[in-house]
């Protein structure tokens, strides 16, 4: 289980009325300043609003740092002091996916979204939008335990379990490493599942007199039926050419054409296109796809 | 209960299910379209040769083209019409925000697809009637206006009915380039969907084949609808200069006997 509350973004207010935090509009000219605007949400399942932020325009900034700029001040443009808007973040180089938003409508990650770049290409402004697959936290801040869930669905990894040491295991072809290179790349940000239009969003509200538990496994069964999603199709592509991987590759098969699995592509071929880490993600669908034939086939005449 | 029943019965069938959606696109639907849109081409050669290829197929008998046309084209169509609107009403379509070229494709996929349904529903009843069954073609098909077609006046019945109006002409061009369209890219999909192209050059290279199929099968379609359009303008021409091919017009009591009228579809 990922644990997205945890990671919220801790925006101390110690900077709240600082000399730094008291430039007025006025000072901040159009050339070394912009503007933000951000779409928060205050909690989950809550109305959704607008909010614009003036920050000073520094050499090399980012969208973290942006972040950090507006939690700095946490003031309007109209002047009110607002809470901090929440984000996450991790690695702060493109690895962890903590922090993938909309920004200015891409799904992208916030601390490589370099804001001279967004400047140059929409002058004076940033819009900052959570993803829309998956449920809101607050602010930025979104549930991505799905993504994570579709991993363990497909069994994402190779099973080692074994006290004897087994020797060295079957080598793997040149070619299927290169491939496998590309697939092992993914950090799990959810970019081909917000921009699939075959990935649906799943809300689900806690009923009255629902317990935790009963709660959970009804989001469960909801993630369990939904699409799997491109990420976890390429996983599958990654641990069955893996040669101890291979050994249950039946297993994630099985699951691939399951309910949820990879049927529900569109080929719209989104995914490959916004994923930051340039995954074939098309290329593992198809062979996903013929694989998932050879498999359903087998079982179908028990070959 | 019922209603989750069946979805979660849909839900584990649902590879079975895609996969069958996605073999009746290419056979029979998709050959039946090709073969279709040839056939009608015929009266791009005249009325004539129009006739003599709807004699050909009536030559079957009335109970082998019932059996083909609902096993063959009917049934297949209606099962890969209604998952189709199913995956559609299904999907969130979002070219507006990723404007990429595949995910136009993607999306008008969609859009043909629910365009070729309304057309085909509409063209088959305006032409055929639904049923070849006589109290439901002189009670409900004609009074409504459809079940235009006769075979034995292939030419005349046909291009009436297309040339009627302008909307109707329109309707039809709309209908077979959606239906091309559809059937093109369709192809280019299903090689994923088969996993028969899976390398990105390979993908690439498939698309100028998928994209020649669809030009020629859009050239003989919409050229056959041109030709019908115009040997309807020539037949009702006045004085009977051009008239109707057959020299006798079908007597009142053969229209009343719909049962053995068959039809080119
Ligand atoms: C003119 C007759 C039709 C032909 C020749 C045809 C053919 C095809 C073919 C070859 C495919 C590709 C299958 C694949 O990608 O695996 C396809 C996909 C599709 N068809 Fe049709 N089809 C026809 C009518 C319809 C109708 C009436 C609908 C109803 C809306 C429809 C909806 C769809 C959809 C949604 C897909 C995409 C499936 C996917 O990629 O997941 N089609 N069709
Ligand atoms: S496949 Fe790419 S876009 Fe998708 S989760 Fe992995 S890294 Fe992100
Ligand atoms: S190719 Fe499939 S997984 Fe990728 S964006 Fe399109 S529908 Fe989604
Ligand atoms: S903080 Fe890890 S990807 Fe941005």
């Amino acid at each position: 289980m990922d644990r997205p509350s945890e990671r919220i973004e801790d925006t101390r207010s110690g900077s709240r009325g600082s000399p730094s935090g008291s430039m007025t509009s006025a000072e901040a000219n159009a050339a070394d300043s912009f503007l933000v605007r951000v779409l928060r949400q205050d909690g989950p399942g809550l109305t959704s609003y607008w909010e614009t932020h003036r920050v000073a325009r520094e050499p090399d900034m980012n969208c973290i740092s942006v972040l950090q700029k507006i939690a700095e001040r946490a003031e309007t443009i109209e002047g009110r002091r607002v809470a901090p808007v929440a984000w996450e973040c991790n690695c702060l180089e493109e690895v962890c996916g903590a922090c993938t938003m909309l920004i200015n409508g891409r799904v992208r990650q916030a601390c490589t979204a370099l804001v001279d770049r967004l400047l140059a290409d929409r002058p004076g402004e940033i819009e900052l939008r959570p993803m829309t697959k998956f449920p809101v936290i607050r602010d930025l801040v979104v549930d991505r335990s799905r993504v994570f869930a579709a991993l363990r669905k497909v069994k994402a990894w190779v099973p080692v379990d074994s006290y004897l040491d087994m020797g060295a295991g079957p080598r793997q072809s040149q070619e299927d490493q290169e491939l496998a290179y590309q697939y092992s790349k993914c950090m799990s940000c959810g970019c081909c599942l917000e921009a699939c239009p075959q990935f649906l969003k799943i809300e689900l509200v806690r009923g009255k007199g629902e317990s935790e538990t009963d709660f959970r496994r009804r989001l469960d069964e909801a993630n369990r039926q939904a699409f799997l999603g491109a990420h976890a199709i390429a996983q599958v592509e990654l641990f069955n050419l893996n040669p101890i991987g291979s050994m249950t590759a039946r297993q994630r098969l099985d699951v691939l054409t399951g309910e949820g699995g990879v049927q529900i592509c569109g080929k719209a071929q989104n995914c490959v296109k916004v994923c930051p880490k340039g995954i074939p993600l098309t290329t593992a669908i198809a062979r996903a796809n013929r694989a998932a034939v050879r498999h359903v086939v087998r079982k179908w005449f028990d070959l | 209960m019922e209603a989750s029943r069946l979805t979660s019965l849909f839900g584990r069938h649902d590879f079975a299910i895609r996969r069958l959606h996605s073999l009746l696109g290419l056979m029979p639907i998709g050959g039946y379209l090709v073969f279709h849109l040839a056939t009608n081409a015929a009266i791009i050669d005249g009325p004539e040769a129009y006739q003599h290829r709807a004699d050909q197929l009536h030559k079957l008998g009335l109970t082998t083209i019932v059996v083909l046309e609902w096993s063959l084209i009917f049934l297949p169509i209606l099962f890969h019409g209604i998952v189709g609107l199913m995956i559609v009403s299904r999907g969130k379509r979002n070219v507006l925000n990723y404007p990429y070229a595949d995910n136009w494709r993607y999306t008008l996929q969609r859009l043909s697809g629910v365009v070729a349904f309304a057309f085909i529903v509409w063209h088959v009843f305006d032409l055929h009637g639904w049923l070849r069954w006589s109290w439901w073609v002189e009670n409900v098909a004609r009074p409504l206006g459809g079940a235009r077609f006769m075979a034995e006046e292939a030419p005349a019945t046909a291009s009436a009915a297309i040339g009627r109006a302008w909307w109707v002409i329109a309707f039809y061009a709309v209908g077979v380039t959606a239906s091309v369209y559809h059937l093109a890219n369709g192809l280019w999909t299903m090689g994923m969907t088969w996993g028969l192209w899976t390398s990105q050059a390979a993908r690439r290279r498939m698309n100028l084949p998928c994209a020649a199929v669809g030009i020629v099968l859009l050239v003989v379609g919409l050229g056959a609808l041109g030709a019908m359009v115009r040997a309807g303008r020539l037949s009702n021409l006045p004085d009977g200069a051009a008239g109707p091919v057959r020299s006798a017009p079908a007597p009142a009591a053969d229209h009343a006997s719909p049962r053995v009228l068959g039809s080119a579809r």
